[in-house]
């Protein structure tokens, strides 16, 4: 049986839309119900639907033998995990934006609000800048707005709620799309059936 | 009494392997090695990165000194066993180690087991050492694989590159997370010529039986100390391949370490019931030579913690004999003496509850009666 962890929501939807169309179809998965467990048990697969952030986790601990994950939470986290595939979909990056007429003071620490503590740590400890971290949980855009931090460090898409805020996107980080994971004992027990699930989701991704 | 294998059947799995490991390591000759639980801070903060990544349990000494509980058994060893480079000393631990928890900063007591090879370490010592690895994964699973890997191909080959430092160690990141995209994406980014990414792609894609990958390896080796860890690869193989275990041994270039440490075969070992590696190993001349001058060392640690959760013992908990007692237990214990002097585990209680048993005996009367189903 292998085990694979999907994120709940629109992401989850599409992955599952890909694995059915390349033949790891679970139909228990289209009825309408509040499960978050589904088997197909003739094919050997079992779904399970996650919240997108512990998609992770479930794979790291081997709960799940796979799964589909933004780069933003791996970066975040410190998983051992196989990161086997970009996905290509869900494409953003990881900014530091600030209000349109911010101009760093660079005698003080940088106060940063944002989701992503390790990589906004990450991130100005390889430019060799103090910061202080506020740690939000979401809104991250109106930290500058009402002088809770200079900078945000979030995930911008198309910029669109930065601008509608009069913020913009001073450095990109790094870009941020879905990636297929694997946990990597499993990994080595059932190589050879991720290996062909990776296979057929970058010829569907590539055929796009 | 109970008899010795009738208690190792009901011990839990931690337990079990201590006692099955130690008498292996026992038969290749190994010598038990105890040590105290606790070292200078500073020995070990010097050899941070030789350790996982996890906080030190560190406290005063009376004389103030800064102590650390064990974060590790291989450093101390190194530090204080007696070795030399024209004898072998071959030894074996069963240890914990004290470290914090990175995700819940909970304290941690981890227990572990494993051999060290010190000194004179030549092509024999290091092929029974690395048997032994595949040994004791079998005592933990017969479902198992060892990847095994070498410094001297992915590590080194990264090492000469003329790239920074944090690119390097973001391309080690990639083999470790078996990431192609990543990997072709750094190469682009910083540049790196198309038949160095070919050379680095090809090695991550490379995995798969020992014997049959060697020569799809040894065609990647560009440089000389490539071919010789190849070869070593290829030296160590011949050693094992007409044993059955010799098909569980996997070539895989995501095993990777620090190469600041490590200087030769590395290698981790996965059985079916566990989601990470139970055991990891390889040979570390670098770092024995920061702990002592001209030190040669190669070892494994055998990781028991958590397998009492993916391989709970389900017998642990039945008894041979259940005696039922309601009402008085005048005489009870002489009974239950007898029974326990011929060898088998007897519980005495109110009602049977959930207690699985091999007989149910009822106790009224001064006797016994079996109401077992």
């Amino acid at each position: 049986m292998l085990n694979i962890a999907l994120p709940k929501g629109r992401l989850g939807d599409k992955v599952y839309g890909l694995l059915e169309q390349a033949g790891f179809a679970c139909p228990e998965m289209k009825e309408e119900s509040r499960k978050l467990v589904f088997e197909n048990p003739s094919a050997g697969l079992r779904y399970m639907l996650v919240k997108p952030s512990d998609v992770a986790i479930y794979v790291a601990h081997g709960a799940a033998d796979v799964g589909v994950v933004g780069k933003d939470i791996l970066a975040e986290g410190h998983y051992d995990i196989y990161e086997l595939l970009d996905l290509g979909f869900g494409r953003c990056h990881m900014c530091v934006a600030a209000k349109e007429d911010y101009r760093e003071d660079p005698g003080r620490p940088v106060r940063v609000a944002t989701k992503f503590p390790h990589i906004a740590k990450n991130y100005y400890r390889g430019l060799n800048r103090e910061i202080e971290v506020i740690k939000l949980n979401g809104s991250i855009e109106i930290a500058p707005l009402l002088g809770l931090s200079d900078v945000i460090v979030d995930i911008v898409e198309t910029g669109g709620t930065l601008k509608e805020n009069h913020l913009k996107v001073f450095e990109k980080i790094m870009p941020i799309s879905a990636r297929f994971i694997a946990n990597k004992a499993s990994y080595r027990f059932k190589g050879a059936l991720i290996d062909s699930m990776a296979a057929k989701l970058q010829e569907r991704e590539e055929t796009k | 009494m109970v008899s010795n294998m009738s208690l190792k059947k009901r011990m839990a799995k931690e337990e079990q392997l201590v006692l099955s490991l130690s008498s292996l390591y026992e038969q290749y000759s190994y010598e038990k090695y105890s040590m105290a639980k606790f070292e200078e801070y500073s020995f070990y903060s010097d050899n941070r990165k030789f350790m996982p990544g996890e906080g030190m349990i560190a406290f005063n000494s009376s004389d103030g000194r800064l102590m650390a509980l064990k974060p590790d058994i291989t450093l101390s060893i190194v530090k204080n066993a007696k070795m030399s480079r024209e004898s072998r000393t071959k030894l074996y631990y069963n240890e914990s180690v004290f470290r914090i928890s990175d995700e819940t900063h909970d304290y941690r007591e981890i227990k572990q087991t494993g051999v060290e090879v010190l000194g004179d370490i030549d092509a024999y010592a290091q092929a029974e050492l690395f048997f032994l690895a595949l040994l004791s994964l079998r005592e933990i699973d017969e479902d198992f694989v060892l990847s095994v890997s070498h410094m001297g191909i992915v590590a080194h080959f990264v090492d000469g590159l003329a790239l920074p430092v944090e690119t390097k160690k973001q391309l080690i990141r990639c083999f470790s997370r078996k990431s192609v995209h990543e990997l072709q994406s750094l190469c682009q980014q910083h540049e790196v010529a198309e038949s160095v990414c070919d050379t680095l792609t090809g090695m991550l894609s490379l995995s798969g039986r020992l014997g049959d990958v060697l020569p799809a390896l040894r065609s990647l080796c560009c440089q000389p100390e490539m071919t010789a860890a190849a070869d070593e690869l290829a030296g160590l193989y011949h050693e094992i391949k007409d044993h059955p275990l010799a098909d569980k041994v996997i070539f895989d270039a995501s095993v990777v370490n620090h190469i600041d440490y490590y200087n030769g075969l590395i290698f981790k070992g996965y059985v079916k019931g566990a989601p990470g590696p139970v055991l990891s190993g390889g040979r570390y001349d670098k770092l024995a030579c920061r702990i002592r001058e001209n030190a040669c060392a190669v070892g494994f640690a055998v990781y028991l913690d958590g397998l009492n959760y993916y391989y709970p013992n389900q017998t642990a908990k039945a008894v041979d004999v259940l005696v039922l007692c309601e009402g008085s237990a005048e005489g009870l214990l002489a009974k239950v003496n007898a029974l326990a002097e011929q060898g088998l585990r007897v519980r005495v209680e109110r009602e049977q509850g959930g207690i699985k048993a091999e007989k149910v005996y009822r106790y009224e009367g001064g006797k016994l009666s079996d109401i077992s189903c």
